[in-house]
């Protein structure tokens, strides 16, 4: 659904994309991550068809984003950064000029607008001004907008910024929900643990390029089955330091980190390998307080990947 | 109707100055009027004895007075309207909503450019009474009020024009806006301040024979630019094919098709902007 060949692109000669390549395919949910400045945004407007780019192809459904911004904007949604609102408009009236703005026929356009106001569960305050509405409410109206030509393709830039807790949950549901009636989405985020719980895959970007994980995966494949390591974040009473040695001479197990009384194991093999571990752990007399195992969350391949303590 | 016109106007009308400005418009002009009539029927000023004035020269200072008040009025205003109509949506963000949606440059910029052309067209048009009033006095013809009036409403138009070229080309309304003011600035001072002193130095070199018939042409050249005598050429009868108010409003709206087309360019490279 979308091609990604050799990306480039430079603002006055400074590098934004250099040879970025990629391919998702249709009805993926897909994300992108990486440190700010990686062209994680030069890349979305380019698909977007707001940026030309300086070589390199990128196709959306098949039409080439430069040659035939025509044909790839119906396809698309597009959620940028910052989005902005028209503040001294009705939730109504914008609704009306967006879905004017992409030609859908008059009678088409009540129904879509109704159903938009419906689905966003905007339809109590259609006749409210813009600026009235809260932070969740208005990017509820945002997405609403988005999706109101019903595009094929959404292209999100960071949807979940400045958004609360609860807005975030309710914003990945809805985007669930789209990619399971078949949408194919396309998101960067810097919220690491919001792409893992909804992602299929994520591909790593770095200086415009395609980064990759210490065994050299540029597209990390989340949500697996059978996970082939697991993490350990254990808490216990008093001083780690014989259960972080204790740990370490474990069988397959690495110590990650160790800090006053917690410390965050690895160690190869599923579930079964993190029980054994902690039964070593309580057999050799160590008082566990508290032991959470889980596969290897993206923020550790972030970590691994861009090499930073905190992403 | 394209959706941009019914956006911008419906904006343009909740705002304050939607009602604010054409009120107080009004009243400016309707106190330049009031000033003329009593500067050119009373002594005003204490200067002495008035002749007793003939009712045509009554009608035809008030009819200047008002369409150069109207014309001053005007231009100050349209950078307002026009400078800020790009820069508000970079500002506000909504940009590239309207650039990844099916509405094309053409369609932004002319839903841009109508809105704020309409509005000044309805300062003009609500003007026409006052401007009328010399109908009663005499000395001023149905041509001339046409003529003045389309003069007008292209000047308007070309600096609308000038104003969303600004407004395509900056990021911010601030700067915009300085810039079509000094546009503005460059057309009603400038191109006087201009000719007067290429005047001033042809004079030198020609010495105290040179008249100025004899001037040639690129000394006046400035002043087809100048928005005061464009109008000023309406009421002044040469018989010439082209007159100097036809060659100005050709100038004009060369000027406001070339800055539209600038504009709708910059508009289509604006996504480092969004």
């Amino acid at each position: 659904m979308i091609e990604i060949e050799e990306l480039r692109k430079s603002y006055n000669g400074q590098r934004a994309l250099d040879g970025f390549s990629l391919r998702v395919e249709e009805g993926e949910l897909f994300g992108l991550v990486g440190p700010n400045g990686a062209g994680k945004t030069t890349l979305i407007k380019i698909l977007a068809t707001l940026l030309p780019a300086d070589g390199g192809r990128a196709r959306v459904a098949g039409y080439d984003v430069a040659a035939a911004p025509r044909a790839v904007k119906p396809l698309i949604g597009y959620l940028p950064d910052v989005p902005g609102l028209y503040q001294d408009m009705r939730v109504s009236e914008f609704l009306e000029f967006f879905a004017d703005a992409f030609r859908l026929p008059r009678l088409r356009k009540r129904a879509v607008v109704e159903r938009a106001l419906e689905g966003s569960g905007l339809s109590e305050r259609r006749a409210a001004f813009v600026e009235t509405l809260s932070l969740g409410l208005k990017q509820r109206l945002l997405l609403a907008k988005t999706l109101l030509h019903e595009p094929r393709v959404l292209l999100l830039d960071e949807p979940a910024t400045g958004l609360d807790p609860l807005a975030r949950i309710e914003l990945r549901e809805h985007l669930k929900a789209l990619n399971r009636d078949g949408v194919t989405i396309f998101i960067s985020s810097h919220i690491l643990s919001d792409l893992e719980d909804i992602c299929s895959r994520v591909a790593l970007i770095a200086n415009g390029r395609n980064a990759a994980d210490v065994k050299g995966r540029t597209v990390l494949t989340l949500q697996e089955a059978v996970p082939p390591r697991v993490i350990c974040e254990i808490e216990v009473a008093g001083e780690a330091e014989g259960a972080a040695r204790l740990a370490g001479e474990f069988a397959g197990a690495r110590l990650l980190e160790h800090a006053g009384n917690r410390l965050r194991v690895e160690i190869a093999g599923g579930p079964e390998q993190a029980a054994a571990l902690l039964r070593h752990l309580v057999g050799s007399g160590v008082a566990v307080v508290r032991f959470d195992s889980r596969g290897p969350g993206l923020e550790e391949r972030y970590r691994e990947a861009f090499g930073g303590p905190r992403p | 109707m394209n959706p941009m016109i019914r956006k911008e106007l419906r904006q343009r009308m909740r705002e304050r100055r939607g009602w604010v400005l054409p009120s107080l418009y009004l009243l400016v002009l309707s106190g330049a009027v009031a000033f003329a009539y009593f500067f050119k029927t009373q002594d005003l000023f204490g200067f002495g004895e008035l002749n007793e004035p003939q009712g045509a020269e009554v009608g035809v200072t008030i009819f200047l007075v008002s369409a150069y008040a109207q014309l001053t009025l005007l231009l100050l205003l349209a950078p307002v309207f026009s400078a800020g109509g790009l820069t508000i949506e970079k500002e506000q963000r909504t940009l590239a909503a309207l650039l990844t949606s099916l509405l094309t440059s053409a369609q932004i910029w002319w839903g841009k450019f109508i809105a704020s052309l309409l509005f000044l067209g309805l300062l003009l048009v609500s003007a026409l009474p006052v401007l009328s009033l010399a109908f009663a006095l005499g000395g001023v013809g149905w041509r001339e009020l046409i003529l003045v009036s389309v003069c007008t409403l292209v000047m308007l138009a070309s600096m609308c024009a000038v104003g969303l070229y600004c407004s395509s080309y900056f990021r911010r309304s601030v700067h915009s806006t300085a810039v079509s003011y000094a546009v503005v600035i460059a057309l009603t001072v400038l191109t006087f301040v201009a000719t007067t002193l290429m005047s001033w130095y042809w004079q030198q070199e020609a010495g105290p024979g040179g008249t100025e018939e004899e001037m040639p042409d690129y000394v006046a050249a400035p002043l087809y630019l100048n928005p005061y005598v464009m109008l000023f050429s309406v009421f002044v009868r040469s018989g010439d094919d082209y007159p100097f108010w036809a060659i100005s409003l050709k100038l004009f709206l060369a000027i406001a098709c070339l800055a539209a087309a600038l504009a709708m360019r910059n508009l289509e490279r604006s996504g480092e902007q969004v």
